[in-house]
């Protein structure tokens, strides 16, 4: 497994605007990962566009596919990585944070574009995906 | 690389202004640095330079018209917009702005500037 | 230092790449990984000047499941943490997707 070298410059944060749906999660979570086993400090990932339906509880994907939001919870609980999520991206697609009609899965923290601004300027790099 | 290096963003716009929201998200994301007063530059390439030109008018098509919040630019201290000039010509478009903040800059140029930014993001 | 630019679009669809090498400078690193893969037989490949140093990398995994055949005097095969350590060893990353 392949381990960063530089402790130096090591402060991540990850952008996604990508849909669950579609492969190009897969490759952002691959990502995601990988860096997280290679020691790198992965200050957040934040969630916009099309990405916030990551955060989405009703989404319903067939057993024998991939389940990119079972992923996201393991990766939030084995390494604490906060996912931010746009809410007014969210609201937009359906997703909200009101009482009756909540449907955001938990690891998800409801965030603004503000989040944004402190994850871009602490991070040494971000990447979006 | 100091603690105190100032880290800057861009915002690479690739998308004409109507038929998606990326634009609008761009914009959104420009607006936000720009009132927690960190430093943000917005560069237009390929159809993105379509969201600068003249005479708009996104409300015949039901479009509440994001462009017209581009005005308010130096309230917010965005000084530096930069259209792709190779981008302009391929879509035989005029240097005509409905903003007067606009640079038009050679390939070169271009790159050069967008390289100058620690983080870019690109919708 | 130069930039990382992660391709992840065909050509063949979307003129990402294409504007990608409108602003590559001396030295940059282009990564393909999804359907970025793609590009590796696409003509705009030979019209990238070789006097500017720039690396062309292609995500192994990825172009294997699109049955892409790598060229590797021309590309060099990646992994996904060789993705991460670029991140790094680069100045900025631009994501053409």
């Amino acid at each position: 497994m392949y381990r960063l070298e530089s402790k130096t410059v090591n402060k991540l944060s990850v952008m996604i605007t990508t849909p669950p749906y579609n492969n190009l999660s897969v490759t952002a979570l691959n990502y995601v990962e990988t860096a997280l086993k290679a020691g790198v400090e992965l200050i957040g990932v934040f969630f916009y566009q099309d990405g916030v339906m990551h955060a989405n509880t009703n989404t319903q994907v067939a057993s024998d596919e991939f389940q990119v939001l079972s992923h996201w919870q393991r990766l939030h609980q084995e390494y604490k990585l906060p996912l931010h999520l746009c809410i007014t991206a969210a609201e937009k697609r359906g997703i909200s944070d009101e009482q009756s009609t909540q449907n955001i899965h938990p690891i998800f923290t409801v965030s603004g574009l503000g989040e944004l601004v402190e994850l871009s300027t602490t991070a040494d790099r971000m990447v979006q995906f | 690389m100091t603690k105190a290096a100032v880290k800057t963003l861009a915002i690479l716009n690739a998308k004409a202004p109507y038929s998606n929201t990326a634009g609008k998200d761009a914009l959104d994301i420009a607006l936000i640095f720009g009132s927690f007063e960190q430093s943000v530059s917005l560069f237009f390439q390929g159809d993105g330079v379509c969201q600068l030109i003249s005479n708009q008018d996104g409300a015949i098509i039901s479009v509440k018209d994001y462009l017209k919040t581009f005005s308010a630019f130096e309230f917010y201290d965005i000084e530096n917009v930069y259209a792709c000039k190779a981008s302009l010509e391929e879509r035989s478009l005029l240097a005509s702005f409905h903003i007067k903040e606009v640079q038009v800059l050679s390939r070169k140029d271009f790159a050069d500037k967008l390289t100058l930014h620690h983080t870019i993001l690109r919708f | 230092m130069a930039t990382l630019h992660i391709v992840r679009q065909s050509a063949f669809s979307s003129n990402d790449f294409f504007q990608c090498l409108q602003i590559v400078t001396d030295n940059d690193v282009i990564v393909f990984i999804d359907d970025g893969c793609y590009n590796l037989q696409h003509s705009l490949i030979n019209s990238i000047d070789t006097n500017k140093n720039i690396q062309l990398k292609v995500i192994e995994q990825h172009a294997n499941a699109r049955a892409i055949a790598i060229n590797e005097a021309v590309f060099t095969k990646v992994s996904m943490g060789d993705l991460v350590s670029l991140t790094f060893e680069n100045s900025r990353v631009i994501t053409w997707q």
